[in-house]
């Protein structure tokens, strides 16, 4: 398996031609699930009498929780783990986080956000410790994780309540209410974290060593690479990440919800949005830009599926439907090339 | 591996592709509405002496063109299906609504603002809500009234002002049998007290009711209180335990009722008189089993009040009618001692235990059992 790392050390660059042609070829999943997105977008606004900026917002600050929790998966993933407990972080920050801004002034609950985040991370790098010292499997240590995380949330907070700021709630939504029709908060809120994750994970040398470990172990240690930190660093990020969205499904709704279902559907989801995002299962291959914009197609399908009036419980079948259908084209691209070459 | 490839192509005609597939099955399911529309209606149960849709029908031949949403955040439970199915079966029955938008899927409450926010955008006049916090609607709530949409939160009230309340009287609901338990009892013995979900508003309600019926009989010990989660497997097995190792006189339960039943029958042991709700398989229960001794109350909680919301908001929109901000609705307590005849009544023995036998509601809905059970809107 080749990864960003090696496939940028070996092609030469040559005529501007074939340079976007290799550029292109490693971008185009990428590209394509953006495209993918667009469309969704615009299949959107023809099924509603009127699409306009509230539907822009409201898909944008919707879509935060998910596309966070997609470029945690990400990391992990990318690293050649899977976190089964991204969810469940994300409902524990969610809890801690409503617990603690209630009523709180602007300023304090920046703080506290701010904490959440950095304290999400320091639980998930221990659980990176754990793996990584163990050697026990990540599914194994990360599936003790989702009861744990999900325990702790009800302990924080034992029923849906709490509450933030008018202030932090315009960050994240662009609304001090989290309703209204400004778009450009909450896609700057998607865009700057995403941008920073993209740039540090391929252009830093610590992000670079996560594809080093997920794509070859072996390799990855022989050219000097600290498997364990790698290990630790992805799943600290992750739970930085997932701390992030849980904050910002503090600021959708207002309030808190500890309950465990809500840890495995965004579990699912994030898990979801990695595979659709055209990150490998397995490690090494991938970029969280196209996590992104899966994250946000995920969300979309149920406005989506809600305006073309189709049963409810058969948008959970085209969900996995899409899913399925989306990794045997993946299939199909890899077969052909493998053919050609 | 899918890193490499080069064909965004590939992916717009697999997009293309999907199109297709999903407008297929939306066809499809129009078909299907079609067909059923079709079907003469046959084998009608018992309608009710005085239903007035025919009069009512004759009387305004105004044909409606009014969309009603619904949000609703937990699927596959039985009584929310039937909530769901009486708001079809009255939009369609009212001859006034032109379409039914559905956003309901198992999630939180910024899912369901989400939700909320999509049928806004799809320009729908009535939403109803089966809220999933009190106050977290709140600000959604407001920004529907400034488009003019009328919001009814049925089940449980929200704080929005803006939005009418459509719900059973829950505090009646625990306190009407709460009180017929204690006076089974004579004023005295030991209760087991099976509650619903820990933290629902629900439950926080029916809880005020019963302490204050307990209030009244200071002879009443609670001797087990526990959360069923209203998940009928968790409280047959609470029930299992309570019934094996504690000396209990009275069951009162939040709607988990035959699963509880069952036990009794499993264990061996002697009935004693068990409060559930109008589930149907607890009706059966009273019904068969009054003679090996099995006394019970039944307490309505009818998910009609889907199908009452959706007569309010065709009042509302055709201003033929104004209603108060709050609609509540008091729960009926009929036991297989006194009113054995109203149990027969309400018994469906063709349908599962689970369903709610409560179909109608009197002075509100105007549909037929029929088309609660098809559960088709217009």
């Amino acid at each position: 398996m080749t990864t960003a790392t090696d496939e940028r050390a070996t092609s030469p660059a040559t005529t501007p031609g074939a340079r976007l042609q290799r550029w292109l070829r490693r971008h185009g999943w990428t590209i394509g699930v953006w495209l993918l997105l667009l469309a969704f977008i615009l299949w959107y606004a023809t099924l509603i009498p009127a699409f306009g900026e509230f539907q822009i917002a409201s898909i944008a600050r919707n879509s935060l929780p998910t596309v966070y929790l997609a470029l945690a998966q990400s990391v992990v993933v990318i690293a050649g783990g899977i976190d089964l407990g991204i969810g469940a972080l994300m409902v524990l920050a969610n809890s801690a986080s409503a617990l603690l801004m209630e009523d709180q002034s602007f300023a304090m609950t920046l703080v506290i956000a701010v904490g959440v985040v950095l304290g999400a991370a320091f639980l998930n790098a221990l659980v990176g410790l754990v793996i990584a010292v163990s050697e026990i499997p990540d599914v194994v240590v990360t599936l003790g994780m989702l009861f744990v995380y999900s325990g702790l949330a009800l302990l924080v907070l034992p029923s849906p309540g709490g509450g933030t700021s008018p202030g932090l709630r315009f960050l994240f939504t662009g609304s001090e209410t989290g309703v209204g029709t400004n778009y450009w908060m909450p896609i700057l809120m998607l865009a700057l974290p995403t941008a920073l994750l993209a740039w540090w994970m391929t252009r830093s040398r610590r992000g670079l060593s996560l594809y080093a470990i997920g794509s070859d172990l072996g390799a990855a240690y022989l050219s000097g690479v600290s498997i364990r930190r790698a290990k630790v660093v992805s799943y600290a990020v992750a739970g930085g990440f997932a701390g992030l969205a849980g904050i910002a499904l503090t600021t959708l709704a207002n309030s808190g919800d500890p309950r465990f279902i809500n840890a495995l559907n965004a579990l699912l989801a994030s898990l979801a949005a990695v595979v659709l995002g055209g990150i490998v299962l397995g490690g090494g291959v991938g970029s969280v830009v196209g996590a992104v914009a899966a994250g946000i197609i995920l969300f979309t399908l149920n406005p989506i599926l809600t305006a073309m009036g189709i049963d409810p419980n058969t948008t959970q079948v085209v969900r996995g439907v899409l899913i399925v259908l989306v990794m045997m084209v993946a299939g199909l691209l890899e077969w052909r090339r493998r053919r050609a070459e | 591996m899918p890193k490499q490839k080069p064909s965004v192509w590939w992916l717009l005609a697999m997009l293309a592709a999907i199109a297709m597939l999903v407008a297929a099955c939306a066809e499809e399911e129009d078909v299907v509405d079609d067909e059923v529309d079709d079907e003469p209606v046959e084998d009608v149960e018992e309608e009710d002496p005085d239903e007035e849709e025919p009069e009512e029908e004759a009387v305004e031949d105004v044909e409606g063109d009014f969309v009603i949403g619904v949000s609703n955040t937990l699927v596959g439970n039985q009584w929310r299906e039937q909530m769901v199915c009486s708001i079809q079966a009255e939009s369609l029955a009212s001859g006034m609504v032109s379409d039914v938008v559905l956003a309901n899927r198992d999630t939180d409450a910024s899912g369901q603002i989400a939700d909320i926010e999509g049928l806004i955008g799809q320009g729908v006049d009535a939403i109803i809500v089966n809220p999933h916090d009190r106050t977290a609607l709140d600000d959604v709530i407001a920004a529907a009234d400034e488009q003019g949409i009328i919001v009814i939160s049925v089940d449980q009230a929200v704080t929005a002002e803006q939005a009418y309340n459509v719900t059973n009287d829950q505090v009646a609901y625990g306190e009407l049998g709460g009180r017929w338990l204690f006076e089974q009892l004579d004023g005295e013995g030991n209760v087991a007290y099976m509650r619903g979900g820990d933290g629902a508003p629900a439950d926080q309600d029916r809880d005020e009711g019963f302490q204050a019926a307990l209030a009244d009989f200071p002879d009443i010990e609670i001797i087990s209180e526990v959360f069923t989660g209203w998940d009928p497997s968790t409280g047959a097995s609470q029930a299992l335990d309570i019934i094996t190792t504690e000396d209990v006189d009275g069951i009162w339960t939040s709607g988990i009722d035959y699963p509880v039943v069952e036990q009794f029958e499993a264990a061996g042991e002697d009935f004693v008189p068990v409060v559930g709700a109008d589930n149907n398989g607890f009706i059966e229960q009273l019904i068969e089993l009054a003679d090996d001794g099995l006394t019970g109350a039944v307490v309505t909680n009818p998910p009609p009040v889907g199908g009452v919301a959706t007569a309010i908001a065709i009042d509302l929109l055709t201003g033929r009618e104004d209603h108060p901000q709050d609609t509540i609705l008091t729960p009926e307590v009929y036991d297989n001692i006194d009113d054995m005849a109203a149990l027969e009544d309400l018994y469906l023995p063709d349908l599962p235990q689970g369903f709610v036998a409560t179909m109608e509601f009197e002075g509100y809905t105007t549909y037929t059992q029929e088309q609660v059970l098809e559960c088709e809107g217009p």
